[in-house]
Parts: C-alpha cells; sequence; structure tokens
C-alpha cells in the first residue's frame, strides 16, 4: 500500500480524497496556486507544495510541476480527482514515466473513450448500442445532412473532442444544419482545439443514466448500480440520484451488463462511468465513457456502503477486488445537490467572494462534501463548486424530504448560491414524481424566481438586527442606571 | 416606531411598538395588501450572524449578514436583500476618513452639487475644477489636487454631499506631477 499520496486537484474533491487517505493511514499532500494558500485542501493535507500562479495553466494542468512536488515530497501514486488532468492520457504518461502511479485508467483507455468517435466504434464492436447517428466525425455538410435525414429530425451536432457543455447543438430542422456545423466547430476550435464534429439522434425527453464500473487488474469488472443525473442547467448536471425512478430490475440487470461489457471493451482499470441515454420507450444507447471518478460519486457510496475513493486506492496500489457483482445491493434513495457559487436570481452569474459565514447541515443521513469554510475567500479562477450535499433516507419521498430540510439548514453568507432554487426544484410536483428527463428545468424552471413567502418575517429579522446590534451606534448601557430601559439607549432610529 | 424597507420588487411599511425584556408588536403592510399584525413578537441575538424570533409560538431562526446598502437575511431557506428606504435615500458616495481628504475631491462642508464639468475618461490637469457645490448659498469649486484621468464621477446635480464624500476619483499619469 501507498504511504503517501499527492492529491493533483483542490475544492471538494481534494478534501474528500484526503479524508479517505487519511481514514487508510496514507500522508498526504496538497499541491496549490498563488490564490489557494488558504484553501481548505492546502490546511487539511500532511504537506503542501505551492506550484504556481493561478491561471491552472501554470499550476493545476501543469503537468511537469505536479510531477515534481511529487518526487519533492517522495510520494508514491497521484490522484487526479476530476477535471483539471484527470482525463489527460499524456499525464498518465508522464506518471508512468516517472515511476508514479497514477490512480485512474491506463493512458490508452482514456485516449480511446476521450475520443467520443473512437469509444462509439469500439462499443459498436462490442455490442454495446450506441444512438443512431454518424459513427465517424465528418468535415462535410452532404454527409451530416444525409445521416440527419436517415436518423430523423431533431438531431444533435457534438464536437468530437467535447465536453463540459462546449460545441453541442440542438437542430431541429435541416435548413438549420449548417450554420449549427460552423457554430459547433468554432466553438471546439477554440475551446479544444478540433474542430471535428459528429451528429446524433437528439431525444427530447430523455433521461441521462449513468453506471458506476469498478476494474482490477486482474480481469475483474464489475458495476456499482446506476445514478440517474437528468437534472441539468446548460448540460451541466446540478441534481443526481439513485436509484432512477425510471429503473426496473430487469432493465437495471441489462444496462449494468452493458456499461461492464464497455469498460471491458475499453480495456478499463480502477473506477469510471459508463454513460447512457434512455429514451422514453426505454430503449438505452451508450452516450460516452468517463475515465475518472465522477463528481456524483457521493450517492453511489451513500446507497452501497462503499468508499470509491478507498476501492481507486487499493486497485491502483495492486489489490484484487475483493467485491462480487452478487455482493453490490443498494439500500435506500440518496439524492446530491452541487452547491455553486452562483447567483440564481441573475443567470446563475458567477458570485465568488469572502464567506462570511458558513454552517453546514448535519444529522442522520447528511452529508456535505464541501471545500470551503467560514472566512475563506472563493476565488473566481475556478469552477465555482462549493460543496456537494448528499442526503440518503429509506425512501426516494423521504429523501427529498429529507434534501429540502438541509438546504434551509445550510446557510451560507457573503456569496450568493443557489440553495433556495434547488430547494424549489426539489420541492416541485414533477421532481416529486420522478419525471425527470434532461429538459427539466427547461421545463419547469426556466424563469424562476424566489417566491419570497416568508418575506414578513424576513422584515422583522431585518428590524430585530437593527435593534440588536452589539454596540454599534448604540450607547453600552449603563448598569448604574437600570431604569434606563431599550428605548433610551436606541439609537438611530425615528419615532 | 416605523420602518420603510424594500426588496428589489416589494416595499413594506412596519409599524412597531416596542416592548420591555426584548418584546414587541408589528404591523406589516405591503403595498396592495391588507396590513398584517404580528402581536406579541419575542427576539433575542444568538451570535454575531445570527437571530431568533418568537413569533406566534413559533422560534425563528434567522441568518444575516450586514452590507452598506441593506442586509442579505437567509430564512427558512428563502434568501432576502431588504433595504432600508430611509437610509437609502440618504446614500453618499465613498467614503474616506478624516485627516485623508487633501488629496481627495470633497466638499469643505455640506453642501449640495450644483455641476458637475468632467466624466469619466476626462483628462485633467491639476487645479482644475471638477465639481462645483454650493452650501450656505455660496457656490464653490472643488478643484483636481492633481493631474491625471477621472476614472469615476459618484455624484451628480442635485446630490447632497458632505465633507469626507470622494465626489470624483482621479487616477495620476505617470507624466503628471503632483
Amino acid at each position: 500500500m501507498f504511504n503517501k499520496i499527492l492529491i493533483a486537484n483542490r475544492g471538494e474533491i481534494a478534501v474528500r480524497v484526503i479524508q479517505t487517505c487519511r481514514d487508510m493511514g496514507i500522508k498526504t499532500v496538497a499541491v496549490y496556486s498563488d490564490v489557494d494558500g488558504k484553501a481548505l485542501h492546502v490546511l487539511e493535507a500532511d504537506e503542501a507544495v505551492c506550484i504556481g500562479p493561478s491561471d491552472p495553466a501554470q499550476s493545476y494542468l501543469n503537468m511537469d510541476k505536479i510531477i515534481r512536488a511529487a518526487r519533492d515530497t517522495q510520494a508514491q501514486a497521484i490522484h487526479p480527482g476530476y477535471g483539471f488532468l484527470s482525463e489527460n492520457p499524456e499525464f498518465v504518461e508522464k506518471c508512468d514515466q516517472a515511476g508514479i502511479v497514477f490512480i485512474g485508467p491506463t493512458a490508452r483507455a482514456i485516449r480511446e473513450m476521450g475520443d467520443k468517435i473512437t469509444s462509439r466504434r469500439i462499443m459498436v464492436d462490442a455490442g454495446v448500442p450506441v444512438t443512431p447517428g454518424l459513427n465517424f466525425s465528418s468535415h462535410s455538410l452532404e454527409e451530416l445532412l444525409d445521416k440527419a435525414d436517415e436518423v430523423g429530425y431533431p438531431v444533435l451536432i457534438k464536437a468530437t473532442a467535447g465536453g463540459g457543455g462546449k460545441g453541442i447543438r440542438i437542430v431541429h430542422a435541416r435548413e438549420q444544419l449548417a450554420q449549427a456545423c460552423e457554430s459547433a466547430a468554432r466553438e471546439a476550435k477554440n475551446a479544444f482545439g478540433n474542430g471535428a464534429v459528429y451528429l446524433e439522434k437528439y431525444f427530447i425527453r430523455a433521461r441521462h443514466i449513468e453506471f458506476q464500473v469498478l476494474a482490477d487488474t486482474f480481469g475483474k469488472t464489475i458495476h456499482l448500480l446506476e445514478r440517474e443525473c437528468s437534472i441539468q442547467r446548460r448540460h451541466q448536471k446540478i441534481i443526481e440520484e439513485t436509484p432512477s425512478p425510471a429503473m426496473t430490475q430487469p432493465l437495471r440487470e441489462e444496462m449494468g451488463k452493458a456499461a461492464v461489457a464497455a469498460a471491458r471493451a475499453a480495456g478499463y482499470v480502477n473506477a469510471g462511468t459508463v454513460e447512457f441515454l434512455l429514451d422514453d420507450q426505454n430503449h438505452f444507447y451508450f452516450l460516452e465513457m468517463n475515465t475518472r471518478l465522477q463528481v456524483e460519486h457521493p450517492i453511489t457510496e451513500m446507497t452501497t456502503g462503499i468508499d470509491l475513493v478507498r476501492q481507486q486506492i487499493e486497485i491502483a496500489a495492486g489489490a484484487p477486488l475483493t467485491l462480487d457483482q452478487a455482493d453490490i445491493t443498494a439500500r435506500g434513495h440518496s439524492i446530491e445537490c452541487r452547491i455553486y457559487a452562483e447567483d440564481p436570481e441573475n443567470d446563475f452569474f458567477p458570485s465568488p467572494g469572502k464567506i462570511t459565514f458558513f454552517k453546514e447541515p448535519t444529522g442522520p443521513g447528511i452529508r456535505n462534501d464541501a471545500g470551503v469554510y467560514s472566512g475563506c475567500t472563493v476565488p473566481m479562477e475556478y469552477d465555482p463548486i462549493l460543496s456537494k450535499l448528499v442526503v440518503h433516507a429509506e425512501t426516494r419521498d423521504q429523501a427529498i424530504a429529507k434534501m429540502i430540510k438541509a438546504l434551509t439548514a445550510y446557510q451560507i453568507l457573503g456569496i450568493r448560491t443557489p440553495i433556495d432554487f434547488l430547494a424549489d426544484v426539489l420541492a416541485s410536483v414533477p421532481f416529486g414524481k420522478g419525471d425527470v428527463f434532461t429538459n427539466f428545468i427547461e421545463t419547469h424552471f426556466s424563469n424562476w424566481k424566489p417566491a419570497q413567502k416568508n418575506l414578513d418575517l424576513a422584515c422583522l429579522a431585518f428590524i430585530v438586527d437593527e435593534l440588536s446590534q452589539k454596540g454599534k451606534n448604540t450607547p453600552a448601557r449603563d448598569e448604574n442606571r437600570p431604569d434606563l430601559g431599550l428605548f433610551q439607549t436606541l439609537g438611530n432610529w425615528k419615532l | 416606531m416605523e420602518y420603510k424597507l424594500q426588496t428589489k420588487d416589494k416595499t413594506i411599511a412596519v409599524d412597531l411598538a416596542l416592548d420591555p425584556e426584548n418584546r414587541m408588536t408589528a404591523t406589516l403592510e405591503k403595498i396592495g395588501h391588507d396590513p398584517i399584525k404580528y402581536d406579541p413578537i419575542l427576539y433575542g441575538r444568538v451570535s454575531d450572524h445570527q437571530v431568533q424570533l418568537v413569533v406566534n409560538g413559533q422560534q425563528i431562526n434567522a441568518w444575516i449578514e450586514n452590507q452598506p446598502d441593506g442586509k442579505t437575511i437567509l430564512l427558512n431557506g428563502e434568501h432576502f436583500f431588504i433595504q432600508d428606504t430611509d437610509k437609502l435615500a440618504q446614500t453618499q458616495p465613498r467614503k474616506k476618513g478624516p485627516g485623508q481628504g487633501t488629496q481627495e475631491v470633497t466638499p469643505p462642508m455640506p453642501a449640495v452639487v450644483i455641476h458637475v464639468p468632467v466624466q469619466p475618461g476626462d483628462v485633467v490637469n491639476k487645479g482644475e475644477v471638477v465639481v462645483v457645490v454650493s452650501a450656505m448659498k455660496m457656490e464653490t469649486s472643488l478643484t483636481a489636487p492633481h493631474g491625471g484621468t477621472i476614472t469615476r464621477v459618484g455624484v451628480a446635480e442635485g446630490d447632497k454631499v458632505m465633507p469626507g464624500d470622494i465626489l470624483v476619483d482621479i487616477e495620476k499619469t505617470d507624466t503628471s506631477e503632483t
């Protein structure tokens, strides 16, 4: 087993990896940029190395600096978290060359699954259903038009090298195809340096369902059931849950088998996720494979009782998987809400700044993976995720109620968050019914405004705060004049 | 005791009667709605950022942050930004402490702005008039303490200003001498 691991990441995921390392008695090394000197992941690690300026290219994405930090601290392995270098095959190769274990899959698996066209081809060969569409990327408008006619509108134009919602266009009619291709290609070229696009059938009412997989270096591959990730905003997930309300046991078994087949076809090792689209006819199609630990992994941990980071570390250290497929069972229901530093009243514009007050919800079945604390400053240079709030309860209804209570008990002052927006989504009738599809937010919450049901009480609270300011504009109560009541000692109000 | 409070799109008039021992009664009226009376209300401070009220026997916690122009209030999972309309009407431009005014554009006494001949982007020389104020029926011209570029004009005609208020920001250019 490793005695020291370097975490090549920041924020909540770095903190979460450090927590499992601690559980296992493994020493941890944090890396940080100039603006993260007092970040939580830095404070929590055993050692910390500053790796450069805030610009990710010069710090969190800088492979040489990170490997040097691992060498200098004698870290034997690197956990890449998610984002940053977690799916960079070159980084995996550099780790291999440096004799440092990369906690994740091989460079080849990352490369092949990272290319949408290659991964689709591998799946087709392995008998895993894929979304109808072009099985190769194209620059030819003719080819794309023909395929679109064949598959039927609406279609999705996607960048081959895309991700994070970029380089995607929905096309509803033949006349719009040319323009959509041009614009998606341009966006992809700018973001990823590669303007190739491909085409897929677009399912208007589809569910995004993914399966967690684990594979060891001895050829054993298992799945750890599904996660439902349909609630998205601008193609970014905001609420995830398990089990999926759409799942039946037969469908789960079928999709689980397909996920394992997909991972095997990819030659996969360590933790990964196979994403599927489930249409309204209950047909499922391979979407893509994420060759890293996912943001929403905690909900799987809550229902299965398995520490996925621990499994990752053990697999990377060469241990065989002690779990068999038959051992994987889930209990109850788990929901996660991603809490970002964003303003839901201002089109979710980022809201960085200093957190002046931070009080997390706690209690049975409540877990908050946070990367911030009271008094810290949320920098604007990075993804503004503050925490993942996760609940677990016996039934879906109970989990929804618990999440709403947890959100209500989560107090963050100093920056704006969508906590109130999320509570409204969770409390909504369609969510309660399990009617969750990828267009949920657009359909039900596109013009959300806070209801302000408790405005009267908030006004009273405002006044109470004014009346009870400690020492501010209020002369100190004279102990020798107990006859002077509140009236006489108040300042700053008018009669 | 009265408060006139506002959010982005609502105004609420509050009429309060304070009783001893942290009790009060309040009547709240929103435009277009009937007034609602809350009686009694018990209240207290829990910590710097938390207060508690007891309304109709229900305990309610509120977490509050004070900002220069209002308060952010978290209550029952909702987020509010509430401002005191009366306090807002008196909002001043940026303030600096006493003794720091010599290099700033600030009135020597409480005054009213009657003319602002500059706008952001203008280049001015030391001694040029940037704001004209009137106090006690006398016009006073405030001049640039150093040459440079106007980066911010914080006042408009008709504003009431006080000594210490910074009315205009001028960024020194390298070539100009103080």
